[in-house]
């Protein structure tokens, strides 16, 4: 992702750091910047969030909206469950490789991870419940449309887009939907639904709080970080993310971006230290959560003029 | 005729403004417009966001972001961005990338070696992509791009340390841009924004070994060094990103009052406000 070019000075610096676990900005390796999380800053949207993780106002920010709307049954689609349909987009403000086409190859790889991420394990008990985003079987259903534009790139984009996601999920809103049965002369029965239109009366959605995290990991020297920094990312050997649920199951591994390999036996260390990161993650986004939709509540219709670029967003 | 004092006043509510493009400074005819501001009916606006500044009957606007444009003089920092036939194109932070010739560095072996015709084929050997360089600038080309050279020993390719960028105007033009903090590690201020941290070598070792001086190792750098370079990079972007001045000062007091905190910790908002501010009084207490 980084067009980034070190000297080789810079880059034994860096590789030397992460090896004996102090970066250049001081972390650990297994730590991550600064997450500022907002959420229901787009009005028009069933549910947004727009989540940055960086040092003082400047990281890797990426902005999520999810758009519901009822879908009539055809004939092949599943019978008893909804849809969801990501689409990610990196803008090309967010970095200078991605003017023109040249966001083209990573915007279908991480719609495609996002994709695996958000209904791997939504079958089981992790996961969105798409049959309850059903209205009538065999009639229609709400397909969601998660959007999501990578406004900056500061080091890599998969954390900071699922957790923009599952928090645009949890904020997600439904319209209520009511099913009458309704019998004709002919004795022929025949489902009808309503969208109740009362902005008061929405319905959130069902199993949002079993959405994974994710967490990426970079491999440098023979050590490897979480959240690198773009000095890391044009280090980086090989590099793996990995969703994780809140049950701790692996929802998602996707190992890509690099064009070397790694050995096996450090897999197993990764995901073992994937649940116990994602674990931490788990209730550091709870609390952010909760600050963001208390800050979205007390928001005034006016900007705020205060010192905004740090202040979250 | 506007009497002296009327006239101070004019110009004390004129200076010392800040204005957004388009904002009104003054009606007054008696003012010739500067860069920064346009005029229409004889009113002059700002045609940027900035401070107003007014010299005797000239106004201007001093824009609070700008591009860094090179003098002559300025010590910078640059990266290699590519090798071209005798020369170096190199990233200045500027509208156009600089220029190094090949006849503007030493050439290992001596300061006063001879160029040959390998040396036009090895370029490489000196300087290649992504090697950070510091140097000073010569003159302009014709298409107003900077020429550099590295003509001292002080001069060169950096290593043994770390990379920061900041805002090219918090860095002011000085005597000495190359700074052994007392702390230990060496900062290198370029004009142009770019800072480099390093471990301290003294000078005396960089002399002796004139062959070196092209080298990519790094020294051996100790666990604590390494903390005190996080520390000050740390330092360095805080001041940064809330607009203290970056000087040799403001770093070293920034310094000190971050010994009570983790270097992590350093950029997190609360603690970075903190100690832009603790900064910001110390300064103003000294002046």
């Amino acid at each position: 992702m980084a067009s980034l070019v070190l000297s080789p000075a810079e880059q034994d610096f860096i590789i030397r750091g992460v090896e004996k676990g102090f970066r250049s900005d001081g972390r650990s390796n297994l730590d991550r910047r600064e997450v500022t999380l907002q959420t229901g800053m787009i009005s028009q949207a069933n549910g947004s969030a727009r989540c940055r993780i960086g040092n003082l106002g400047v990281g890797t920010d990426v902005l999520v909206g999810v758009k519901a709307e009822v879908n009539t049954w055809a004939p092949g689609e599943p019978e008893t469950m909804g849809s969801v349909i990501c689409n990610v987009e990196c803008s090309p403000s967010a970095a200078q490789e991605f003017e023109g086409r040249g966001a083209d190859e990573i915007n279908v790889e991480l719609t495609q991870l996002l994709d695996r991420i958000i209904s791997g394990g939504s079958q089981g008990d992790d996961g969105l419940d798409l049959s309850a985003l059903c209205i009538i079987p065999k009639q229609a259903y709400w397909v969601l449309h998660v959007d999501a534009l990578v406004l900056d790139v500061r080091g890599g984009i998969a954390d900071a887009l699922v957790m923009a996601t599952r928090a645009a999920l949890m904020e997600t809103r439904l319209p209520r939907v009511v099913v009458e049965t309704i019998t004709d002369d002919a004795g022929t029965t025949q489902a009808e639904f309503d969208v109740v239109d009362d902005a008061e009366d929405m319905v959130a959605l069902s199993g949002v709080s079993g959405l994974p995290l994710a967490v990426t990991f970079n491999q440098i020297g023979k050590r490897y970080t979480v959240d690198a920094s773009e000095q890391e990312e044009a280090v980086t050997q090989a590099k793996i993310t990995v969703a994780v649920s809140p049950r701790m199951d692996i929802c998602a591994i996707q190992k890509g971006g690099m064009s070397r390999g790694f050995p096996p036996s450090l897999l197993s260390e990764i995901l073992q230290t994937a649940q116990r990161i994602a674990k931490e993650e788990f209730a550091k986004f709870a609390t952010l959560y909760e600050e963001a939709a208390k800050r979205s509540e007390q928001q005034s219709d006016g900007p705020s003029t205060g010192s905004t670029f740090l202040v979250p967003f | 005729m506007m009497d002296v004092d009327t006239e101070a006043q004019d110009a004390r509510d004129i200076a010392s403004r800040i204005v957004t493009p388009g904002t009104l400074v003054t009606s007054d005819s008696a003012y010739m417009r500067g860069h920064g501001t346009f005029m229409e009916n004889a009113t002059i606006y700002s045609s940027v966001a900035g401070a107003v500044e007014r010299i005797n009957k000239l106004v201007s606007v001093r824009p609070l972001k700008q591009r860094y444009s090179g003098e002559i003089g300025d010590i910078i920092v640059g990266r290699i961005t590519e090798v071209a036939a005798k020369r170096w194109r190199v990233d200045v932070n500027s509208r156009q990338d600089g220029v190094l010739l090949l006849s503007s560095v030493n050439l290992p072996g001596g300061i006063q070696r001879r160029k040959s015709e390998s040396d036009e084929l090895q370029m490489r050997t000196f300087f290649a992509e992504g090697d950070l360089v510091f140097a000073e600038v010569q003159s302009y080309f014709a298409d107003g791009a900077l020429s550099l050279h590295t003509r001292s020993i002080q001069y060169g390719k950096l290593r043994n340390g770390t990379f920061v960028t900041v805002f090219p105007q918090l860095v002011p033009r000085s005597r000495n841009h190359f700074h052994s903090l007392p702390c230990g590690v060496d900062v290198v201020l370029g004009v142009n924004g770019y800072i480099w941290i390093s471990k301290h070598v003294p000078a005396s070792k960089i002399e002796q070994n004139s062959e070196l001086i092209y080298s990519d190792k790094n020294e051996f750098i100790s666990d604590d060094e390494r903390e005190t370079i996080a520390r000050i990079a740390n330092c360095i972007q805080l001041l940064n990103r809330l607009y203290v001045k970056i000087t040799d000062t403001s770093i070293i007091f920034a310094y000190e009052a971050s010994l009570g905190h983790a270097v992590k910790d350093l950029l997190t908002r609360d603690i970075a406000m903190d100690l832009a501010h603790a900064v910001k009084a110390h300064l103003a207490q000294q002046s």
